[in-house]
């Protein structure tokens, strides 16, 4: 069998050059200056000290805050329309879940785009409020719009998510609970919603994190004042040229994003547990 | 019951809401891409002058070339290398086996932006003059970690033990690689080569940091062009929704129509 | 399985080897600033490929040059061209192959950036002005200048184009400093006046999407370049230009041919081309900006452009500067900009 343990080598190889060395000259740029030709580096913390600005914390603060609202109304929608799919008649399912996740399929700058003739002071909803004398709706360049952006974009990745861990619930289990006198709510909170929390978790791991580096959305539907740090890290290796500093935000929005991941894993274990102790007979 | 028929009632509007939500963007994208005049927002009458456009466009044609050539490219390269490597991985040491899965996950773990410096860093670091070359690297890199995910769990499906009764039998590692274990985990292979064609697709932040010299892919197009109001972008993506669904349709129907039609000859 | 490595070869060649036979021109310019049909015609002639990147500002242009891409042709703004030349980044025009060169407004020519106008040639010019609904906004208020982007009247109604140098000359020009000033406290005066704006007016930065938008009528004044000035208000007659007495700054797009450049007799017959005056009518009639060739001027400012002031911007107003570059303010304008965005 060892003749197969071969085939990995070449991906090994492969991994070190394009997956761990970009990660280790990201590295080396945040702890660098004056180095955006790789020789002529200095030691420096200096990048990070720039980061610790109230304004750039501000703008992770406002990132982490933006991408948490997002998650949460992604669940409250979510849950509920992947509690009905799971619950159709089973010939419906395949085909509300397709239609669900085909959106997930197409590009996202397409979809984001469609939304600018939507919302902007004379698109469509507008056009629409004005021929009922209603004045002008400002939905452009708002914390709205982008969450709004941003919802339209992940929920589909936290439906999938739902469903997938409802669908694959034991029937059996919460046809036991009625069985044994519990009603519809009390078997929902007490069995079903603790059993597809998985499912949440991974939902929340799947908006969460694009939701808070994302830079195409705030951009498109925000403005150029909204900067969110996905933003920052744009502008600054695209616009400005300071990679040091670029490299530097993006160590620390990885790190705090490990965190959150790392926590979360934390939470599903301790759900999941606490759920399957709980069900003990 | 009435209960039961508000519940019915509650259930088609909330499900009737949601795809209202999603669909209603795209369909307007699609119905003003046959608008008359240069308005996404008022309709002034029926036109295909945008499709025309766009097949005029040289930029848009080229973009839509360098899309599918990446596409089609990077998906056969990293399925092939993900799915060797994935039964590769499950027929190691479980510390190589940790390691590649570890480090395999960076790309997927990490934000979109961060993967996509940290190739534009190597790219320049090394000199290397970013275009379509770049972007076919950098699309394998992100695709392939995926498509070993997507392998890997058919493979811990699969008997430990089949590919030895193979060579056993008298096959070659390659004929018991080609004739047994790839037959046998063909519907994760299939599944790691779509997702890995539709990251490829529809990429826009990797393909926009690591391209350069003029190479534009669909999504980066759509990037710079968004800046004025041009239905061309509204005409270009319905054909790509279209497309799209198409495929979706197809892939997901075609198993049930399978089944029916078997059904049907019993 | 054979079939497939083959189609996968055949992929692999049209990657690589599309366009090896025709020369390949490379130019690096400002997004649409050029009538597409132009571009077509030029490559028909010189049987040639052109590769014709965009880039939205001087900044981004520069941080991809950085970042190792190459190309032939240049058009940045003149402290980019100033930049560039110090640099070394520039060799100079042939001016024996640039045969039109002589039917360049005079007024442009022997600019402080570049003084005998050895690596840089105009391409189009123009100044930093404010674009406001006739319909909304009061004519008396205009007299505040660059001031009326801090007038709460107008708060949520205005559009600030984000480029780092344009809005830092509008608030060092409202406050009555110089545009090119070395002075940090006077810098931070500034930063300080872009903060009020920003905190008190709720302003949408913003770059090409303010043309379709002012266009449209969403709101009622954005800070814009002549250029599109002169686009929007042919395309929209309830919309004006304005330039404070202040002073702006006044520029000039030149362009420029790289040191390393491959094709250089093809740059050559590339600028040439774009100074010649029917290919520079046809620009600058789709591009809506003013053309440095004095003919095509003379003609466009009485037919295309006719009434449209934003067409004609004032030469030589003793308040307008042109941009000149200095590294270290450079650096801090970049971080106070971010800031000001940031927050």
């Amino acid at each position: 069998m060892r003749v197969f343990g071969n085939l990995v080598k070449p991906y090994m190889v492969w991994m070190s050059l394009f997956i761990v060395i970009p990660m280790l000259l990201i590295v080396l740029y945040a702890f660098t200056t004056h180095g955006n030709s790789v020789m002529a580096f200095q030691f420096t913390f200096d990048n990070f000290g720039k980061f610790f600005d109230p304004v750039f914390i501000k703008v992770m603060l406002k990132s982490i805050q933006v991408a948490l609202i997002t998650t949460g109304v992604c669940i409250v929608i979510g849950y509920p329309i992947a509690y009905v799919i799971a619950n159709v008649d089973e010939r419906w399912q395949t085909l509300l879940m397709l239609l669900v996740t085909i959106p997930m399929w197409i590009n996202m700058l397409v979809r984001t785009y469609a939304w600018i003739s939507i919302l902007s002071d004379s698109g469509l909803i507008n056009t629409f409020l004005k021929s009922i004398n209603i004045g002008p709706l400002k939905m452009m360049y708002t914390d709205f719009a982008v969450v709004l952006g941003m919802v339209y974009n992940f929920l589909p990745f936290m439906i999938l998510s739902i469903y997938t861990s409802l669908a694959k619930m034991d029937k059996a289990v919460i046809n036991a609970s009625y069985d044994l006198g519990a009603n519809t709510r009390q078997t929902f909170m007490k069995i079903t919603l603790p059993l597809s929390m998985p499912g949440v978790i991974s939902g929340v791991t799947l908006v969460f994190l694009p939701a808070v580096s994302t830079f195409i959305i705030p951009k498109f539907l925000g403005g150029g004042q909204y900067m969110l740090i996905g933003n920052l890290i744009e502008n600054q290796f695209i616009t400005v040229g300071e990679w040091n500093f670029g490299s530097a935000i993006s160590l620390i929005m990885a790190m705090i994003i490990m965190l959150s991941m790392y926590m979360t894993r934390k939470m599903d274990k301790d759900i999941v547990q606490e759920a399957q102790g709980g069900n003990k007979w | 019951m009435v209960g039961s028929k508000n519940r019915k009632l509650t259930r088609f509007f909330l499900i009737a809401g949601v795809l209202l939500f999603f669909y209603a963007p795209i369909a307007s994208l699609m119905i003003f891409s046959f608008n008359d005049s240069r308005s996404l927002t008022s309709w002034a009458g029926f036109s295909t002058q945008w499709y025309t456009a766009l097949f005029a466009n040289r930029e848009m044609m080229s973009a839509i070339y360098v899309t599918l050539v990446v596409a089609l490219l990077s998906t056969f390269i990293s399925t092939v290398v993900g799915t060797l490597t994935a039964i590769g991985i499950s027929k190691s040491r479980k510390i190589i086996r940790e390691l590649i899965i570890n480090v395999n996950s960076f790309p997927i773990l990490n934000p979109e932006i961060v993967t996509a410096i940290g190739l534009m860093l190597l790219f320049s670091s090394l000199s290397i003059e970013k275009g379509m070359i770049t972007m076919l690297v950098a699309h394998i890199i992100f695709s392939t970690p995926y498509v070993i995910l997507t392998v890997l769990p058919k493979l811990r499906g699969l008997d430990p033990d089949i590919a030895e009764a193979a060579m056993d039998l008298g096959a070659t590692p390659a004929q018991a690689l080609w004739k047994v274990i790839i037959p046998l985990i063909m519907p994760g292979v299939i599944s790691g080569a779509l997702l890995a064609f539709t990251m490829s697709f529809d990429d826009f932040v990797i393909s926009y940091f690591v391209s350069g010299n003029g190479v534009k892919n669909i999504s980066i197009l759509v990037y710079t062009m968004s800046k004025r109001i041009n239905p061309t972008i509204n005409a270009l993506s319905t054909i790509l929704v279209v497309i799209i669904t198409f495929v979706l349709l197809i892939v997901n129907l075609l198993p049930i129509l399978k089944k029916k039609e078997l059904r049907g000859a019993e | 399985m054979k079939k497939i490595g083959f189609s996968i070869l055949l992929l692999s060649l049209m990657l690589t080897g599309c366009q090896t036979s025709k020369p390949t021109l490379k130019v690096f310019s400002w997004g649409a600033y050029i009538d597409n049909t132009v571009i077509e015609k030029f490559e028909k002639e010189y049987d040639c490929v052109v590769i014709y990147d965009m880039f939205e500002s001087n900044e981004s242009m520069y941080t991809k040059l950085l970042s190792g891409e190459k190309y032939d042709v240049l058009v940045p703004s003149d402290y980019m061209v100033q930049r560039l030349i110090d640099e070394d980044a520039l060799q100079a025009l042939d001016y024996t192959k640039l045969t039109n060169a002589s039917g360049i407004i005079s007024g442009l020519l022997n600019r402080e950036f570049d003084p005998t106008n050895t690596y840089s040639i105009p391409y189009f010019w123009g100044n930093v002005g404010l674009i406001y609904n006739t319909t909304i906004v009061d004519q008396s208020d205009l007299s505040q200048g660059w001031n009326i982007l801090r007038d709460t009247t107008y708060k949520g109604q205005i559009y600030v184009y984000d480029s780092e140098r344009d809005v830092f000359m509008v608030a060092l020009k409202a406050l009555g400093y110089s545009t090119n000033t070395t002075n940090i406290s006077q810098i931070d005066k500034a930063y300080d006046w872009l903060e009020v704006l920003d905190k008190t007016m709720d302003p949408v930065y913003s770059t090409d999407d303010v043309i379709d938008n002012m266009i449209q009528g969403n709101k009622a004044i954005a800070m814009v370049y002549s250029g599109d000035a002169a686009y929007i208000t042919a395309e929209n007659p309830d919309m004006a230009y304005y330039v404070p007495l202040q002073g702006t700054n006044f520029w000039v797009d030149s362009m420029v041919i790289s040191i390393d450049a491959k094709e250089v007799d093809l740059a050559h017959e590339w600028i040439n081309t774009m100074l010649d005056p029917e290919v520079a009518k046809l620009n600058s009639v789709f591009v809506g900006y003013s053309s440095p060739i004095q003919t095509v001027f003379d003609d466009l400012k009485e037919t295309d452009f006719y009434g449209l002031s934003a067409y004609t911007p004032r030469l030589d107003y003793p308040n307008d500067e042109v941009f000149k570059y200095n590294e270290d303010i450079k650096r801090i304008i970049s971080d106070l900009w971010v800031k000001v965005k940031a927050n």
